[in-house]
């Protein structure tokens, strides 16, 4: 009440609006407390309904038709390709129709040589898969955060990384002592290099203010590493995981081929070899799943893992 | 929460100089700062940009070592940055992957509390913010205004013996800067802790502080010290007083004076040299 007698005289002791804005908001403080977070129930800006079509468009069922249409034409086109010999200069003549394929997958089923290779396959990568996320993301947190360790390994790192793993298969039979340990170890490289390079990037790229806030909260080093340097760095080492076992599935495929037992990538092989055709088919197929199993599961493990990223698109 | 005032939390910043190499270029960012804070005061230190009030806080935080002079904390030579003093950055620098009750804990944690008295000390600081419904919310679902509190949450949790606070409302909107002042003043009033508190804002400087320094353009030295004349607790009215409006003046004048040399400019009692001279009292907010 003492205040107004002196207000008019200050409002034109100070044009500028900034001081006379909080008067409007001080009687209530506490209805700020949420503020920006509830929002209110408003109604969209001015638009007509949405017709059927459109809101057919925004639903879940058309993504859906889109799938199988999109599915459908791929096993139409090679349905019809094969059925009518297309020859015009790509040679469908030997290649096996959808339902000779599908009456492979219910032969190999039927005795356990098939899984047998799928299963060695799926070690082979897991094994791979394992040493070179352990190793990876392990030497790429040093290698981000120490200035040393990236001056003395990044220069010999360099000279490998060109080298794809393919090109290692006969120096990796040389140097291991069976065959099995060399196939893991090409897998292993096919997936290490996008592990390593994502997480030392990842780890590059946490926000130094971070670091700078931990340190004040009185995190020494180790606890550094764990609690910052490491979930600063997921969402980056993920991309190298999803990246990597891309890669560790086409090495391992190239290694199966080359210098296999066993395995899909040999079955696929060894099907040409004894013009099998429609076992070549299955194979590929079978890889494509495989491999699709695993980015999906890379994917689920990233979103259990880091759950804050559901959200961070999400602000208000 | 019973009002306990602080019996800690010295803060001495004598005779500090730090100098800074930069591409072969050496500059001096602080020149012969003195800067004090008493026990349980809340003291700002307000200059236009660049003038080096950042870097004098760093100095405190312990990210920088003074090239001369000394900061002590309570007698104590700082050596590094501790959870003795809490820090709250501008750019929020909450933990993305933790939730805000995590945030919150995560200095006790590093002390090895307990979960229970984690948990305990996170939830009651939180319900003080008014934030105790969002505990298990991640930062990015936050509003700006809610995530710098929790910044100070989580600065509080592990009672240090002083915040630091850099333009901690910096990227705020005007709306929000002021209700975040209102909340931060009454959080004050109740913890009564030390706080050294850089802003840009003369009208912020003044609702918050018992003491402002104001430091010349660079390098940054000390100007001038004020007491800021106001009773406590400080309410929004008071920033329509006719003390607050000639504090601010008084502190726009000081300012004025080195925004106009940060520019590069040379004041004579005509006006600004090479500007217009209806540059006047009102034009000084927009050149600070």
């Amino acid at each position: 009440m003492t205040a107004m007698s002196a207000l008019p005289r200050i409002d034109n002791y100070l044009p500028p609006a900034a001081p006379a804005a909080p008067k409007a908001t001080q009687s209530t403080p506490l209805t700020h407390v949420g503020q920006g977070v509830t929002p209110l129930p408003l109604p969209l800006p001015a638009c007509a309904a949405p017709s059927l079509w459109q809101r057919f468009w925004q639903g879940r069922g058309a993504t859906v038709l889109m799938g199988v249409i999109s599915i459908a034409s791929v096993l139409l086109f090679w349905q019809l390709a094969t059925q009518y010999k297309l020859d015009a200069y790509i040679r469908f003549n030997n290649i096996p129709t959808p339902a000779q394929v599908m009456e492979k997958v219910i032969e190999v089923n039927s005795s356990p040589k098939f899984i047998t290779n799928i299963g060695i396959s799926v070690r082979r990568i897991l094994l791979g898969f394992l040493a070179a996320t352990v190793l990876g993301v392990g030497l790429g947190v040093v290698i981000g955060r120490y200035r040393w360790a990236r001056a003395l390994a990044m220069p010999a790192l360099e000279v490998f990384r060109p080298i794809p793993a393919i090109a290692w298969v006969p120096m990796s039979i040389m140097l291991w002592p069976d065959n099995e340990v060399s196939i893991v170890f090409i897998t292993f490289l096919g997936a290490f290099f996008p592990i390593l390079l994502n997480t030392v990037h990842g780890v590059e790229a946490i926000d130094p203010v971070l670091l700078r806030a931990a340190r004040t909260l009185g995190a020494g080093e180790a606890s550094l590493l764990r609690h910052v340097v490491l979930p600063g760095a997921l969402p980056h080492i993920f991309t190298g995981l999803a990246v990597g076992m891309g890669v560790a599935w086409v090495s391992l495929i190239a290694a199966e081929m080359i210098s296999g037992q066993f395995g899909i990538g040999y079955f696929t092989w060894e099907a040409y070899s004894l013009i099998s055709y429609a076992e070549i088919a299955l194979g590929m197929i079978t890889i494509g799943v495989l491999g699709l199993l695993c980015s999906g599961a890379i994917r689920l493990l990233a979103k259990l893992v880091m759950p804050w990223q559901a959200h961070s698109t999400g602000a208000p | 929460m019973d009002m306990t005032v602080a019996s800690q939390g010295r803060v001495d910043v004598r005779d500090l100089h730090i100098r800074f190499q930069s591409k072969g270029r050496d500059f001096e960012a602080v020149r012969a700062a003195n800067v004090h804070v008493r026990p349980g005061e809340f003291v700002s230190l307000i200059g236009p940009s660049g003038c080096g009030k950042s870097t004098l806080l760093n100095a405190v935080a312990g990210f920088l070592k003074p090239s001369g002079g000394q900061v002590l904390l309570d007698g104590q030579r700082i050596t590094g940055p501790g959870s003795d003093r809490g820090v709250v950055f501008q750019q929020y620098s909450l933990f993305p992957w933790m939730t805000v009750r995590a945030n919150v804990e995560f200095g006790l944690r590093m002390k090895g509390a307990s979960a229970s008295d984690r948990e305990a000390q996170a939830r009651t600081l939180l319900g003080l913010a008014g934030l105790l419904a969002f505990e298990n919310h991640y930062p990015d679902q936050l509003s700006g205004g809610m995530k710098q509190r929790v910044g100070i949450v989580r600065a509080l949790a592990t009672s240090p013996q002083v915040l630091l606070m850099d333009e901690p409302f910096g990227a705020l909107d005007s709306q929000t800067r002021v209700v975040m002042q209102e909340i931060l003043t009454n959080m004050w009033q109740r913890l009564r802790i030390s706080v050294l508190f850089i802003t840009h804002d003369i009208e912020e400087a003044v609702f918050l502080s018992d003491r402002i320094y104001v430091m010349t353009a660079r390098p940054g030295r000390i100007k001038a010290e004020l007491d800021v004349p106001l009773p406590r607790p400080r309410t929004a009215e008071m920033t329509s007083s006719p003390e607050f409006a000639a504090m601010v003046k008084q502190i726009k004048g000081l300012i004025r004076e080195e925004s106009i040399a940060a520019m590069g400019g040379e004041l004579s009692d005509g006006g600004l040299v090479g500007l217009s001279t209806e540059v006047g009292p009102q034009g000084v907010g927009h050149l600070v």
